[in-house]
């Protein structure tokens, strides 16, 4: 069993360009915005004008769109059911009937609104994707940080859960090739993992549990010793050596993001065209 | 900050990289999706008996989180917070039951099997036209992995909790 070639944490491709760069706060940001927006749109030319315009952004960020589409993957089941689903038992029963399967029609009405719920479950996964594809799980969790500062007045530790969680970024692959000297060792001993039933299985893992704990909380005293050896004393005064800051392509994501946004609601709830 | 709480912090982002190792080696997959991991709840409930129910939350809540980076699966905003952080952070429940670990986990994978129950509700509301039923078909899907998963996580957390105070008996004040 390989468990080393899972390294590369989560989905993130590194490139250099304008959308990487951008603070991870104003991508969190934009990306909420994008979410309100597919929700907010009701007909095939919003979702139109939103598909180009991410279209452009996966270009801008220089990712293929080859991994739009490999986002999907995992929900192609899902999609699948929905667009079924709506195709068959929306109950829409106006609209010219195209075919008749027995008791099961299918109507024009039905068909437009079965592709346009699975277009907003794949807009949905596809501007999310973005994100992640994007944002280095460092840089989301000191965006995540900063964000929850003013949650702390209110009891949100968000100093510590941004440390614990760097801890665990750092130490994944650290943890991944133990466990897989630890299975390798166990398994020249005998170990038997892919046999028996349920049971037998999850037994059978106690033998690399065990020392992958003892393993994993011996580093974390290691750790928790040194740092109280540097003098940490949690978020309080602390400084950094890289400093999130606000540059001038936030502010223009920012202005853009906003506006688009606001120009939606408005034509939505005001009437306008 | 004293010496406890930085033991904590520190021991909890291991346990969450833990959570993340351990969601990577299947023991069986289901043919609906959906699998058994090899006890990779273990080190949350672990974290959750040793320092008790907040401690768990906090494990869970970014064991989700990290889950998410890892694996995303996102198909409605409520969904993902009901999945990731919502769904791992309700495991540290057990951590409220120090005294009877096997109720603690119990009650932690029931309180997780609800979330992702709601979750699956929301999203059919979500997507699915009016008139079918999502509760059975959440309940179902969801109970398919959650029941063995949590039947796994009982028998082996308690024989790691075993093991690991014979090794490491320090108990945190």
């Amino acid at each position: 069993m390989e468990l080393t070639r899972y390294v590369s944490i989560g989905q993130y491709l590194p490139r250099d360009s304008v959308v990487h760069r951008l603070d991870p706060r104003t991508k969190i940001g934009v990306t909420t915005l994008l979410m309100v927006v597919i929700f907010v749109i009701a007909d095939f030319t919003g979702y139109g004008l939103l598909a180009a315009s991410l279209v452009g952004l996966f270009l801008l960020a220089q990712i293929p769109l080859g991994y739009a589409a490999r986002g999907l993957r995992p929900i192609l089941f899902l999609l699948l059911l929905t667009f079924v689903l709506n195709l068959f038992f929306s109950g829409l029963r106006e609209g010219t009937p195209l075919v008749r399967l027995g008791p099961l029609v299918i109507t024009s009405e039905a068909l437009s609104r079965a592709a346009f719920i699975s277009l907003r479950l794949v807009l949905l996964v596809v501007a999310t994707s973005l994100f992640t594809y994007t944002t280095s799980p460092m840089a989301l969790t000191d965006g995540m940080e900063r964000l929850l500062r003013p949650f702390r007045r209110i009891g949100v530790p968000g100093h510590e859960l941004a440390m614990m969680m760097s801890i665990a970024l750092r130490f994944i692959p650290t943890l991944l090739e133990e466990t897989e000297r630890i299975m390798k060792a166990q398994m020249a001993r005998g170990a038997e993992f892919q046999r028996g039933n349920l049971l037998r299985r999850a037994r059978a893992m106690l033998p690399i549990l065990v020392p992958l704990f003892v393993s994993a909380f011996r580093r974390a005293d290691e750790l928790a010793l040194a740092m109280e050896a540097r003098a940490y004393r949690g978020g309080e005064g602390r400084t950094r050596m890289k400093e999130l800051a606000f540059a001038a392509r936030d502010a223009v994501a920012w202005i853009v993001s906003v506006f688009a946004t606001a120009v939606l609601l408005a034509s939505r709830w005001l009437g306008l065209p | 900050m004293n010496r406890q709480d930085l033991r904590r912090l520190v021991e909890i982002g291991f346990a969450v990289a833990l959570v993340a190792v351990l969601s990577n080696i299947r023991v069986y997959k289901l043919p609906q999706g959906g699998s058994i991991t090899a006890g990779s709840l273990v080190p949350i409930f672990y974290i959750a008996l040793r320092w008790g129910g907040k401690a768990g939350l906090l494990a869970g809540v970014l064991a989700g989180a990290v889950n998410y980076i890892l694996e995303p699966f996102f198909v409605h905003p409520v969904q993902v917070l009901l999945d990731y952080p919502v769904a791992f952070g309700l495991l540290g429940v057990a951590g409220f039951f120090q005294r009877s670990p096997v109720i603690g986990i119990i009650v932690g994978g029931l309180a997780r099997f609800l979330a992702h129950f709601v979750s699956g509700v929301v999203f059919f509301a979500a997507y699915a036209p009016e008139g079918t039923s999502p509760a059975i078909y959440s309940a179902v899907y969801n109970g398919s992995y959650m029941l063995p998963e949590v039947l796994i996580s009982i028998v082996l957390t308690l024989l790691v909790v075993r093991a690991m105070e014979r090794i490491r008996p320090v108990q945190p004040a």
